[in-house]
């Protein structure tokens, strides 16, 4: 019998397996109950309310579980690329070579959340001259230098330019500590100019020619890097296979994007929501399994949705959010003040867009990495943000500042005078930091006002 | 019938009564908050009710508002201190585009639609330096009541730059000013206009006139003044700033108690 859809603790979740073990449950090699990751000291998971569906188990195991599947990769003689303030671009390079496994060592951002301050990794951070004044992505630094949460990885990339100001010092920051980066420079996105013929790109935004003609030929750099890593040639039909395989994932996340804002009812909550949407970035160390898990979710969802039913009200609050939040926490406390997901923005949408099938692959590539949302205007950003409230339906806008964070400067203000302008709906700006403990009731309060604003307007 | 709205606040409980006939307010008061939020709040509860002449089985409905609403176990429901200001603010004065209610522990913004719906809100509740708190440490400080603080600053010829992001800092800085021969008056006029100017940065490019000042420190004559000239735009007090989300709270609870018997 397939259970209602809830959510559920920890410890609920732990009997729960017991139950579906016994019933015959198929699990992947990674599954097993979620309650062993807090023996990791994953203790914010006590904490958290999770989905209780088989596939909902299957995303949180996968995603708990990529230290130990790097690990096992390097054992197994693949070559770790750490792909850094690249939200999907060099991974679906790396992943087109065999002995290559891509991650994201900026995911380092979520340790301080998931261990509760516990592993230490800010006040290294602090202590080699990064401090709080920095985006919690700092805590990569820490990461770096415990090697506890993920292996060295044997090349580092990271993207500069137009990019987070923060990251970069962080990244320089790290060079100095002797681990060497290979740097690529991404531009500032800009419209053609003059007699400029324009680019068109993934999300709708254009480029001259030349700004695509410059970020191809710094991805060129890449590949003859990974190339040599890998010790066998990146030609363009692997890596047409690589943006396939890509894109096979990118489309499975449009279509549960799709189903899940749109539906009447939220069929899945909105922290499984956010889980399922990072694993574009770098597929989680295992670009199959992101398939499989995510057509496991589909399924469930689309279940879901045929069957109308769902964890909230059908009189939720629906609400775009913009921005990944540093404690996870705060997703599941959207749904307690009567709130859920429809649309989101967390600031690599790029990541979610069919790479083109129409033009050779590497540049195909650099205009993906040119419509990444950091590397346009905020004005860019919240013309797209504009795009998807209408497309789902949102009723509210949220925008999550992440303390530090270089693009968090005046993009907020910017995209609630759009979306006012243009949608006439209520904005709110928050700051959400790594554990949220201390400010839980007032940003409660915010979002029941938000949650609130938005039923009183359905009156109107 | 009878409505009340409590409101909770984090230095100070309200408590509203209305008549269900025509909205006006029966009876009003006003206590210190502290740790028994929720014996404090009965308390005043009764009070109230004694001072208006009805009992409990009058009320139709009690909404509790506020940082402690939660705390409060004889309310029907909570609602946001941001939704009952607005519905008290719009009462009071029904043309009113925008709310700045700055209590003893945070402020907001709220600004409303031509409906008198939330259009929607900022809130600073992370930062006493631009809330009531800072004028308490301020009258602390220089030995003065909360009271003077107006009149000090009116007399202020050259108000004191507070560059300090922070209350504790800003002590300090207060400090030095004294001993460097900086007049109260001038550090005191320098506190509010430091406040006003980090209320309106929470404003952003859109405060639609009328502005109305709401809370607390609402009542500290210099504060409008101080807002005034940061916003740019004319800024009056609400008719009992105090009382506005209390008085929100009684509003929503007959509007609630009227809709569940629709």
């Amino acid at each position: 019998m397939i259970a209602p859809p809830r959510q559920i603790a920890l410890e609920e979740w732990d009997r729960e397996y017991e139950r579906l073990r016994r019933a015959g449950m198929l699990q992947p090699i990674y599954g097993g109950p979620l309650g062993r990751h807090v023996e990791d000291g994953d203790t914010r998971l006590l904490k958290l309310r999770y989905d209780n569906s088989p596939a909902a188990l299957r995303l949180w195991n996968f995603l708990l579980t990529e230290e130990d599947r790097l690990r096992a990769a390097r054992e197994g003689g693949k070559k770790l690329v750490g792909a850094m303030k690249d939200l999907g671009t060099v991974p679906v390079m790396a992943y087109s070579l065999d002995n290559l496994v891509a991650f994201y060592p900026d995911g380092a951002w979520w340790i301080p959340c998931v261990m509760e301050l516990n592993a230490g990794l800010l006040q290294i951070a602090d202590s080699l001259g990064i401090d709080e004044s920095f985006c919690p992505v700092r805590a990569m630094l820490g990461a770096f230098v415990t090697g506890a949460h993920f292996p060295v990885p044997d090349l580092l990339t990271c993207s500069v330019g137009a990019t987070c100001d923060d990251f970069s010092a962080i990244a320089q920051r790290l060079n100095g500590l002797g681990h060497p980066i290979l740097w690529w420079e991404i531009p500032h996105r800009r419209s053609p100019e003059g007699d400029e013929q324009a680019v068109t790109l993934p999300g709708g935004f254009s480029a001259s020619p030349s700004q695509v003609e410059f970020v191809r030929s710094e991805l060129e750099r890449i590949r003859i890097a990974l190339e040599n890593l890998a010790g066998e040639s990146l030609n363009e039909p692997a890596l047409a296979r690589g943006i396939e395989k890509a894109n096979r994932v990118r489309r499975l996340l449009e279509r549960l994007r799709r189903l899940a804002f749109t539906a009447p009812v939220c069929p899945m909550p909105a922290l499984e929501m956010l889980v399922a949407e990072m694993l574009a970035i770098h597929f989680c160390s295992d670009q199959d399994e992101t398939i499989a898990v995510l057509e496991d979710l589909l399924a469930e969802v689309s279940r879901r949705v045929e069957a109308g039913v769902g964890h909230l009200s059908s009189q939720a609050a629906r609400i775009f959010w913009v921005n990944p939040v540093a404690d996870l926490q705060v997703m599941n406390l959207l749904e307690d003040c009567g709130g859920r997901i429809c649309g989101t923005e967390y600031l690599f949408a790029h990541a979610l867009d069919p790479i083109p099938a129409t033009v050779p692959p590497m540049e195909a590539l650099a205009r993906t990495a040119l419509a990444d949302p950091m590397v346009g205007s905020a004005l860019d950003r919240a013309a797209r943000i504009v795009r998807d409230i209408r497309r789902f339906g949102a009723e509210a806008v949220l925008v999550s500042r992440i303390s530090g964070a270089s693009h968090c400067a005046l993009e907020g203000e910017i995209i609630a005078d759009v979306v006012r302008e243009d949608c006439d709906i209520p904005v709110l700006e928050i700051e959400v930091p790594s554990i949220t403990d201390a400010t839980s009731a007032t940003l409660s309060t915010r979002l029941q006002a938000l949650v609130e604003t938005v039923k009183d307007r359905r009156d109107t | 019938m009878i409505y009340a709205g409590i409101d909770a606040g984090s230095r100070a409980i309200k408590v509203a009564l209305i008549d269900g006939a025509d909205s006006g307010i029966l009876a009003r008061g006003q206590a210190d908050q502290g740790v028994e939020q929720d014996r404090l709040a009965c308390e005043l509860f009764a009070t109230v009710l004694a001072e208006g002449g009805v009992t409990t089985s009058d009320v139709g409905r009690v909404v509790a508002t506020g940082y402690g609403r939660n705390a409060v176990h004889i309310a029907d429901t909570t609602i946001t201190e941001i939704t009952c200001h607005a519905v008290g603010v719009r009462h009071l004065v029904p043309d009113a585009g925008t709310v700045i209610d700055i209590g003893g522990q945070d402020s907001k913004l709220i600004r409303l639609d031509k409906n008198g719906k939330v259009r929607d809100f900022a809130m600073n509740d992370r930062c006493a330096a631009g809330t009531g708190r800072f004028l308490e440490v301020v009258a602390g400080r220089l030995g003065v009541s909360l009271g003077d603080l107006g009149a000090m600053a009116a007399r202020s010829r050259d108000p004191a730059a507070i560059s300090s992001m922070c209350v504790v800092f800003a002590e300090t800085e207060i400090i030095g000013l004294l001993s460097c021969g900086r007049s109260r008056e001038d550090i005191v006029a320098g506190v509010q206009t430091s406040i006003a100017s980090r209320v309106v940065a929470m404003a952003g490019r859109n405060v639609e006139p009328p502005v109305l000042f709401t809370g607390g420190v609402a009542r500290v004559s210099g504060m409008e003044n101080a807002l005034q000239r940061a916003l740019g735009q004319p800024v009056t007090v609400a008719p009992e700033p105090q009382m506005t989300g209390a008085l929100g709270a009684a509003l929503l609870a007959r509007r609630h108690c009227e809709n569940t018997n629709a």
